[in-house]
């Protein structure tokens, strides 16, 4: 005896139904190669131009660029030359590799305060056009702590100025 | 003079937006080497708080892997009081993803607005134009991500000089060519990288004005196996196997049976196979479905059809094939029959 068609697929074939939907034919090499050919889009041969005045990135590496802090379990990066101060039994903790879980910059520093202090700075005196106050740094001496330097609560570098500072005009 | 800093955004990549990243945006002044890293929130803009000498100060939008260590640069722009602005945005059919992106076969526009060129006699060249960069970049083999630096820092694909303020739009023909050993044109995978630099006179590290990116991906292609062409099937209707290459981004594909010889009447789904995820997809897929949909006497056709932002598109060529006699189903036995009696 024959089995009979059971409803189920008329169900199922019914859920699955397609209504008559345009198709389009897949590009082809050969005639993307031809409508490439037959529009006005760029396809833009260079011109002349002074590419000797263009300074282009190299191989840069923001990690390679910076000081790296790490207290054994976590790591950040600061600017080279953002630390003022660095006493020799924290030596060892600016030398680190990219060691453990990176941290931002603030979570790093709140995570450690035991040995790291920021010192707010002003343009000039990162810029080497005024000297860090004498006071501070004598403070800093006296104290076991490294020293970041922060402009607005981000690490900045110094620069310690050459020659009698000048104070610029701002 | 201070400016505002509404030209980096982060989270600019798909990638490098994600829990696991940390971001940096390094101020670097051009003309006293002060280094400052802007305290920065996730996603948004803020001022530079830092003074923009006249040489121009660089901004850069970094990312570095929280555990991994791996850095990456996303993009970065020179900014000073007398230099020109430049911003790009790319446009495409495309409107979706986090990261802008287009079709190998889909042209997309590239804006320049460019501001503060100046025009007269006797000016640098400098202050008179700008150049406009392009950078194609396939995507090594397994991978879809590209450092930004390093697709920047090759040859340009092409160049030319924008020397009056306003917008500049082109369209592109996407250039991306396959990797190799493919030389399918339809395959091409990849980025595009349009840069806008200043001219230089050797003061600054680096000239980028602006840059913007699109991502390129490959046509999707399909093929239906096990079933041959023009064959007549009676009880021995084998299980076909569709092997899906290069799937679009968010798409929907669909193994369709038509009744009849052809694929321009009403189908019914015999597997479909969702994309959601923001690269391509590859797949193979056994499907015993068929055998449940093609249970009457005739003609039939199946096709493998993709929906994409650019519609319905065949993914290959549509197979015909006839089944003669009848299989009746139901939910727990097949039944097969080929005209006699059992």
């Amino acid at each position: 005896m024959k089995t009979p068609l059971i409803p189920f697929v008329t169900f199922a074939l019914a859920s699955q139904f397609c209504h008559a939907q345009l198709i389009l034919e897949r590009v082809t090499p050969e005639s993307l190669a031809k409508i490439r050919q037959e529009s006005h889009v760029a396809t833009a041969p260079s011109e002349n131009v002074p590419e000797n005045q263009i300074a282009r990135p190299t191989e840069q590496s923001i990690i390679r660029d910076s000081t790296i802090l790490n207290d054994g379990k976590n790591w950040t990066i600061i600017p080279r030359g953002a630390i003022v101060y660095l006493p020799e039994a924290l030596k060892a903790k600016t030398t680190g590799k990219p060691v453990g879980t990176l941290l931002p910059f603030i979570d790093f520093v709140s995570r450690n305060p035991s040995w790291i202090t920021t010192n707010e700075v002003t343009f000039d005196q990162a810029a080497g056009n005024e000297a860090l106050p004498p006071t501070k740094i004598a403070f800093w001496a006296k104290q076991d702590k490294l020293v970041i330097a922060v402009h607005l609560r981000g690490p900045i570098s110094v620069q310690i100025p050459k020659t009698i500072p000048a104070l610029s005009k701002k | 003079m201070k400016r505002i800093l509404t030209l980096l955004a982060l989270a600019s990549s798909s990638s490098f937006g994600q829990v696991g990243y940390v971001n940096f945006v390094r101020q670097s002044q051009q003309s006293t080497s002060v280094v400052w890293d802007m305290p920065v929130a996730p996603k948004g803009a803020a001022p530079s708080a830092l003074l923009i000498e006249e040489n121009g100060a660089l901004f850069q939008l970094w990312t570095i892997e929280q555990n991994g260590g791996r850095d990456f640069l996303l993009d970065q722009k020179l900014v000073g009081a007398y230099l020109p602005a430049a911003a790009i945005t790319i446009t495409t059919l495309d409107p979706n993803g986090a990261v802008r992106r287009t079709r190998i076969d889909k042209p997309f526009t590239v804006n320049v607005n460019i501001s503060r060129l100046l025009s007269g006699t006797g000016l640098p060249l400098a202050a008179t134009q700008v150049l406009l960069q392009q950078y194609v970049a396939p995507y090594p083999a397994g991978s879809f991500t590209l450092n930004p630096t390093t697709v920047i820092s090759g040859t340009p694909a092409s160049a030319r000089s924008i020397t009056s303020n306003g917008i500049d739009s082109r369209a592109y023909a996407p250039a991306v060519r396959p990797l190799a050993p493919t030389t399918d044109i339809t395959k091409g995978l990849g980025e595009e990288h349009f840069v806008v630099h200043a001219l230089s006179d050797g003061t600054f590290s680096q000239t980028q004005l602006a840059s913007a990116s699109v991502q390129v991906w490959p046509v999707a292609s399909g093929e239906i196996q096990g079933i041959i062409p023009n064959k007549t099937y009676g009880m021995d209707l084998p299980i076909p196997t569709i092997v899906l290459k290069d799937l679009y981004p968010r798409s929907d594909t669909y193994l369709l049976l038509f009744e009849g010889t052809g694929t321009s009447g009403p189908s019914v789904i015999v597997k479909p196979y969702p994309v959601d995820r923001a690269e391509t997809d590859s797949t193979t897929i056994v499907v015993p479905e068929l055998l449940s949909k093609a249970t009457k006497e005739g003609s039939y056709t199946l096709a493998l059809v993709s929906d994409t932002v650019y519609g319905r598109e065949l993914l290959g060529p549509a197979i015909s094939f006839t089944m003669k006699g009848s299989i009746r189903v139901n939910a727990m036995q097949m039944t097969f029959s080929d005209g006699a009696t059992p």
